[in-house]
């Protein structure tokens, strides 16, 4: 009993030795290529980009954001802008309106009257 | 009121933005001024209309498509006044390189030439008859002026003069732009578009006879009208080049009895306003 068991030990230990010898000798940890994959420059390269990618996200991340925020500033003063000119064109509309129109004017005259301001431009023969 | 001024498409380009730096606006309203110009320039040979005369026919630029489109469009609308198809007859008489170029008096007399050409835009598809060239000025200042109206406009109210033809966007603090027209009258708009056609300023002599840039295409010869010049209001730059040009051929008495708002001056130096005006 004893003797079978020592047997069942040694064939298992000699299967187990042969299979790593085998996967020794199969890594050819003596060969220069299996060195070098371990410090392969595109290896390392792809690190290196990989680190510079992701600190280039971040800072384009704190970009973004800031102008975003200077955007959504700009869109407010915008929009205030527009309903002033809104109040504006309205007030000048409601001045047109006191001025004489003609009644058969076509739909594509635009509204436009005899002004005492001083000119912002001179139209002249184009 | 931020204002820059420079030279493009032969005439002086003024622009005006209601706002604080319009530094970055400016510069690309110049832009957008070269790139139409090099579509639109019948004296750049290399530009797309340059292509579109020397081969009869093109497919287009979306600027020159719509442009053309707008032109042919004017010509149905005015009965013939306003005409594309007035290239050859403007060569005819002389104005066959930018204006600055064009000698002021030689004795060589001048030809008129057949205009109205059958012109066919489809989609970006321009097609021209043989025989026609198409010459697209006027339209052209009024449509850049427009385009860059529109750039301008992302920054503030804004206005564009391109040497006569005034587009505009928005309001200015005033409440109105006020156009000046012929020193002494001054126009308030509150949004459309100003042009003044007339013959008191591109002139030249040829065999003796004066000569200008408004063609009439019945005739194919520069226009003889008793009007010489005509500010109109449009709906924008371009229907106002447009409506300037018919009233101008149309001469004073139908002009002035028109519905267009519109400032004419007399060949004998009276100034008038239209029924339109308020006259």
């Amino acid at each position: 009993m004893t003797r079978h068991v020592v047997r069942l030990y040694a064939l298992v230990v000699g299967v187990l030795t042969f299979f790593l010898v085998w996967a020794l000798v199969a890594a050819h940890p003596w060969s220069a290529s299996s060195r070098r994959a371990s410090r392969d420059p595109r290896l390392i390269e792809l690190v290196a980009r990989r680190r510079w990618i992701e600190r280039e996200s971040s800072r384009v991340q704190i970009v973004v954001a800031r102008r975003w925020a200077i955007y959504r500033k700009a869109l407010r003063a915008r929009n205030a802008a527009i309903a002033r000119v809104q109040r504006q064109r309205a007030l000048a509309a409601q001045q047109l309106a006191v001025a004489p129109v003609p009644a058969a004017a076509p739909a594509a005259a635009a509204p436009a009257r005899i002004v005492t301001l001083p000119p912002l431009v001179i139209t002249r023969t184009s | 009121m931020e204002r820059r001024t420079f030279t493009a498409m032969g005439t002086e380009i003024e622009l005006l933005v209601e706002s604080d730096d319009a530094t970055d606006a400016f510069d690309a309203v110049e832009v957008e001024f070269e790139r139409l110009e090099q579509v639109l320039s019948r004296f750049r040979p290399d530009s797309e209309l340059s292509l579109l005369n020397q081969n009869g026919s093109i497919d287009a630029s979306p600027d020159l498509a719509q442009v053309l489109w707008l032109a042919v469009d004017a010509r149905e609308r005015t009965d013939g006044r306003f005409d594309p198809t007035v290239h050859d007859a403007l060569v005819g008489a002389g104005y066959d390189r930018t204006f600055d170029d064009v000698p002021r008096d030689v004795a060589a007399a001048s030809a008129a030439s057949e205009c109205g050409g059958r012109v066919s835009v489809e989609g970006q598809h321009i097609e021209i008859e043989r025989g026609y060239r198409i010459d697209l000025g006027g339209i052209g200042k009024g449509y850049a002026a427009e385009r860059a109206a529109e750039l301008l406009a992302l920054t503030g109210p804004c206005l564009v003069n391109a040497g006569g033809d005034v587009a505009m966007r928005g309001l200015p603090t005033t409440g109105v732009w006020s156009v000046a027209v012929d020193g002494s009258i001054t126009l308030g708009l509150t949004q459309g578009g100003v042009a003044t056609s007339g013959r008191d300023r591109r002139r030249w002599r040829r065999g003796g006879k004066e000569q200008h840039h408004l063609i009439d295409p019945r005739t194919g010869a520069p226009a003889e009208t008793d009007l010489l010049r005509v500010t109109a209001v449009g709906d924008d730059a371009v229907a106002a080049e447009i409506l300037a040009k018919s009233l101008f051929l149309a001469g004073e008495r139908e002009a002035a009895d028109s519905t267009v708002p519109a400032v004419l001056v007399t060949a004998d130096g009276r100034t008038r306003l239209s029924r339109g005006l308020g006259r």
